[in-house]
């Protein structure tokens, strides 16, 4: 179980990401006929990101004491403390600025500069942010593996 | 015809954001540095700490979302496309800068 939750929180994650960048590039050459379009991916991306939030926060909250243990004893200490305790702070700005992504693409971005330059601000900031949780969790994960097999060496 | 206002939930709840994102992160700091009073209650009042972090954020980024909205007769703070996007922008960059400056 908490290993397809583990699985599936990247997936969505990534997915989100990509809906970010989708409105960004959707954005810079809005249309009528694509601003439904904008708006569902921007409430695509909200969703994913929320769908990411209960999946990691469950696994987390339920789960990675036992990892949390193994990474805080080996080589890797800073795996969580550094990179899970930013994540896991991080993320929780991350959700709010993708909760707010529909709520700008919302304004007729065809014919509306000012609202196209907050949406394009917005996904833009989505998307580094995100792909920094992504690269944060693949050290946890690393942290994680090299205490294992240390563990297993007798190390 | 192209338009330059923006609508005043783009508005408010963007501010919103940008407050909600910097007091967040200076909670960070605040419940880290208090562990056996502020990180103490935060984990008695849901269980876990960062559950009652991620209900406080969602609370007040909806709280002062409607509250901006408010102003003006209802039409919303005033507040250009420029500044709010200064303000979002500078949210994100100052929050990540002060949770990853204390864990460092």
């Amino acid at each position: 179980m908490e290993n397809v939750l583990l699985l599936l929180h990247p997936a969505t994650g990534g997915l989100a990401t990509l809906a970010a960048l989708w409105v960004f590039v959707d954005t810079l050459n809005a249309g009528e006929a694509s601003l439904a379009r904008i708006r569902n991916i921007s409430i695509a991306c909200a969703f994913l990101m929320w769908l990411t939030y209960f999946l990691g926060g469950y696994w987390y909250v339920n789960f990675y004491g036992a990892d949390k243990a193994l990474i805080k004893a080996g080589p890797w200490a800073f795996g969580h403390n550094f990179f899970m305790e930013v994540k896991e702070h991080v993320f929780l700005m991350l959700l709010l600025l993708a909760t707010y992504l529909p709520i700008a693409s919302s304004n007729n971005l065809h014919i509306n500069k000012a609202a196209r330059k907050v949406v394009l601000w917005t996904a833009g900031l989505i998307v580094p942010t995100s792909l920094a949780m992504e690269g944060s969790g693949a050290v946890i994960s690393i942290a994680v593996k090299i205490a294992l097999l240390l563990k297993g060496q007798g190390g | 015809m192209e338009h330059n206002e923006i609508g005043k939930y783009t508005r408010s709840f963007g501010l919103s954001f940008a407050i909600t994102s910097v007091i967040s992160a200076l909670l960070v700091i605040l419940k880290e540095s208090n562990e056996e009073t502020i990180l103490a209650w935060m984990k008695v009042a849901t269980g876990h700490h960062w559950v009652t972090h991620g209900l406080f954020n969602i609370i007040l980024f909806s709280a002062l979302g409607w509250a901006l909205s408010r102003p003006n007769n209802g039409q919303g703070v005033k507040i250009s496309a420029n500044v709010l996007v200064i303000c979002i922008a500078s949210a994100v960059i100052l929050s990540d800068l002060l949770i990853a400056g204390f864990y460092a």
